[in-house]
């Protein structure tokens, strides 16, 4: 990072440390009842003592494994079928206005049917989760293998390239971008099904720990809570980014 | 060991008196339209043979044909004797939009690589290959660079320097030279003349550039538009060294040069 | 050859039939599927008695009243941050910090602050709705033709009518756009937290008749969901081609 952005990113933490102490003083000054605003020195100490008693962390590693398990499945069953539907144009134009008609639809709407199916229950979230996590990917995947560029595959044809050799090492590294786009979309749908079917059916995870909290007016457990879900947001967005920076170097190289 | 028994064995020995890319009576219809119309031609091997015409003569579409991309309507496209159903692997094309037809995910080695891989050559012995072939195109530094990082000139050498690694008996290029500076083309013509020599490689080169054609070719052939039909062929008896300057100032190359242009301004709508 | 747009419906036309037949064939007795005949009678009954308007209206009312909220603070922020660099840079790590938490994640603080009803999923659908807002509105400002910000200096316009004038017609574009994309967010997240936990509207609706087990209801909410945001959609993208004309949707992610 060159010299003058580390100086605005220092003074945009300045600019960040204000706000917490801003927030600092309205709980001091009780503007918000404590019951409803706790100070961040409140939250952090409850987020220490979470920690340090171990409930935190077990809640943390359960909306986590949550979101690993729906999101690992969606994202194998979305790029296989993607795939698919992407690299034929006769699926496409069978498929692809059924799917467009169904982006809009809100995904949490599945939760009461697979809660009839599946009860309240592990495999129920489980469902969700990967349910919802699908839709960007396939949707992406599709969008990826049905836009590579047709001249490609002339090559491809010239060089009597395999079927397998085609989609490994033509379609598949041409729809990465879009694929990594779509993953990125599927982490957080991820996550916030995991937060939904924890509150709903009262599994082990933090959207369970929020909930138990809030119904007990616990504020600063509860903010603690709400603090480490961002969190989780943050670093799965990074981790994303990260991601996409090293197997998309060749897009940012050049003019 | 005489000729006939190398035959009977099965060695491809090219027989000079048959062409190697023929076109019998050849007619495209595409939607419709009639693209080209009985068009019959032969290419030796070994030949540089140009096509040139006005926009729309399907000067183009007689390149994919050739290529195995398009299949006739009526008529035979063959290459060596055998009928051209698809495309082949000893038979490279170069197209013209050399963006499009990179890898951009991969470096300029990859790239050439993808056309060993594709022909099983052992991984073993593939970079040797590759920096040969770089070389070969003039870009022997460049193995480690994506396209995007190179400019239109290097680009297409790069597409060049892929369809080598196929080991063609025949390069069909596509106006491969249409969207670069003067000056690059220039060299580029110069290094395409060198390489087709070196490697015996037949060449079918599509251009609108009508000095090019007869800069370049053995022949040139003239289509006359809607639909495309053979209009005029020339035999180029320019001396074979050709030059930028000495040969473009033959006045030989002058005289051709003006059949040429009267043939397409009388060919014009 | 069938025709490219009656392909379309080949899909869930063969769907639905296969379903019907199916339902039929094996006498179907589930607490969580229904025949697509009887989903459809349950539809017509919800409409006739009227508990399906209602629920509509509910969802409709706060997501657009969070969308409004939400959007106006967004759209206000997203054109600071895009007009004022200074603020831009200051404001990123602030920024940064915020955005990642699901608006989910607020839905207990909502819930003991304001308690269950309107406002509660209002704050909530406002919350979400901030996000898509500030970052496309932010983009819109800093696509504006650099010269046309040179002509409002060298004209010597004030401040605000610069921002009058320039910055908000030939932003106004993209802006429409991401209104229209945060609205699909905004009944999205309407939904999901009255499926989650407030009890009005589709969300509520739809996990009651699932507590009743009654499949054909709940599906039938199911289905009236998916066209309610699928009209909504569609209604925008015809709003955003009349106001804006085709030229304006290029780069358009539908």
């Amino acid at each position: 990072m060159t010299r003058s952005a580390w100086y605005w990113r220092a003074a945009s933490l300045f600019v960040a440390a204000g706000f917490i102490a801003l927030w600092q003083m309205i709980a001091n000054q009780r503007l918000v009842s404590p019951v409803f605003l706790p100070g961040p020195d409140r939250a952090w100490a409850a987020l220490v003592h979470g920690f340090a008693s171990g409930d935190l962390w077990g809640k943390l590693i359960g909306t986590l494994e949550h979101m690993a398990y729906g999101w690992f499945v969606a994202s194998i069953a979305g790029i296989a079928l993607g795939a698919t539907i992407g690299s034929s144009r006769t699926m496409r134009s069978y498929v692809a206005p059924s799917l467009e008609f169904l982006r809009p639809l809100p995904v949490s709407a599945i939760i009461p049917v697979a809660i009839a199916m599946l009860g309240l229950t592990q495999s129920m979230a489980l469902f969700v989760i990967a349910f919802g996590a699908i839709w960007p990917m396939l949707l992406a995947t599709i969008h990826g293998f049905a836009a590579v560029e047709p001249r490609l595959y002339e090559v491809a044809r010239s060089l009597h390239m395999s079927r397998l050799a085609v989609i490994l090492k033509i379609a598949l590294p041409s729809a990465s971008p879009d694929i990594l786009s779509g993953m990125r979309l599927s982490l957080t749908v991820a996550l916030i099904l995991s937060v939904v079917c924890e509150i709903l059916a009262g599994l082990d995870g933090l959207g369970h720990w929020v909930l138990l909290s809030a119904r007990s007016f616990r504020s600063a457990d509860l903010f603690a809570g709400v603090i480490l879900l961002g969190a989780i947001g943050y670093v799965t967005a990074l981790a994303m980014s990260i991601a996409e920076q090293r197997l998309l170097k060749w897009r940012s190289s050049g003019h | 060991m005489s000729l006939t028994a190398i035959a009977n064995q099965g060695t491809k020995v090219s027989d000079p008196a048959r062409p190697q890319i023929a076109f019998s009576n050849v007619t495209l219809d595409l939607g419709g339209k009639i693209i080209l119309e009985n068009i019959s031609l032969d290419v030796n091997p070994g030949e540089f043979l140009c096509i040139v015409g006005a926009s729309g003569c399907g000067k183009t579409t007689a390149l994919r044909l050739a290529a195995g991309l398009y299949q006739p309507t009526s008529g035979a496209v063959t290459f060596d004797g055998k009928p051209m159903l698809a495309p082949r692997r000893d038979i490279a094309i170069v197209f013209q939009d050399y963006g499009k037809a990179l890898l951009p995910w991969r470096t300029a080695a990859g790239n050439v690589s993808l056309a060993l891989e594709a022909s099983g050559v052992a991984s073993s012995s593939r970079s040797a290959r590759i920096n040969e072939l770089l070389k070969k195109v003039g870009l022997p530094n460049h193995a480690g660079k994506y396209p995007a990082e190179m400019s239109g000139g290097m680009q297409q050498r790069l597409q060049i320097a892929r369809c080598l690694a196929q080991e063609p008996k025949a390069l069909l290029m596509d106006e491969p030279f249409g969207a670069l500076d003067a000056m690059t083309r220039q060299g580029l013509q110069d290094e395409v003349l060198s390489l087709a020599r070196a490697s015996n490689a037949t060449v079918v080169f599509v251009t609108h550039d009508l000095e090019e054609a007869i800069y370049l070719g053995d022949r040139v052939i003239g289509l006359l538009p809607h639909p495309g039909r053979i209009g005029i062929e020339l035999k180029i008896d320019l001396p074979r060294r050709r030059d930028q300057l000495t040969t473009r100032e033959n006045p030989q190359f002058l005289a051709l040069r003006r059949q040429l242009f009267d043939f397409i301004k009388a060919s014009e709508p | 050859m069938i025709p490219e747009r009656a392909k379309a419906f080949v899909l869930p036309v063969a769907t639905l039939v296969v379903l019907e037949l199916w339902a039929r064939a094996t006498h179907l007795q589930s607490d969580s599927l229904a025949p697509p005949s009887a989903i459809a009678v349950a539809l017509a009954e919800a409409f006739q008695d009227g508990s399906i308007l209602v629920a509509t209206r509910d969802t409709l009312v706060s997501a657009f009243a969070g969308l409004l909220v939400g959007g106006a603070v967004g759209l206000t922020l997203g054109m600071a941050l895009g007009i004022f660099r200074i603020f831009d840079r200051l404001m990123e790590v602030t920024i940064e910090a915020i955005r990642p938490i699901p608006s989910i994640a607020l839905l207990p603080i909502a819930l003991i602050a304001l308690g269950f009803g309107y406002r509660m999923e209002i704050v909530i659908v406002a919350f979400a709705s901030v996000w898509p807002l500030l970052i496309l509105s932010r983009a819109a400002v800093g696509a504006i033709e650099p010269r046309l910000l040179e002509v409002s200096r060298a004209l010597r316009l004030s401040p605000l009518d610069r921002v009058r004038k320039i910055v908000i017609p030939a932003a106004l574009p993209r802006i429409f756009l991401a209104f229209r994309l945060a609205a699909g967010i905004a009944l999205i997240v309407a939904v999901t937290v009255e499926i989650a936990i407030n009890p009005i509207g589709l969300g509520a609706a739809i996990m009651t008749a699932q507590q009743a087990l009654r499949p054909d209801l709940m599906l039938a909410y199911l289905v009236w969901i998916g066209i309610v945001g699928y009209g909504l959609n569609a209604g925008l993208v015809v709003a955003q081609r009349h106001l804006f004309g085709r030229a304006a949707l290029a780069g358009d992610v539908a």
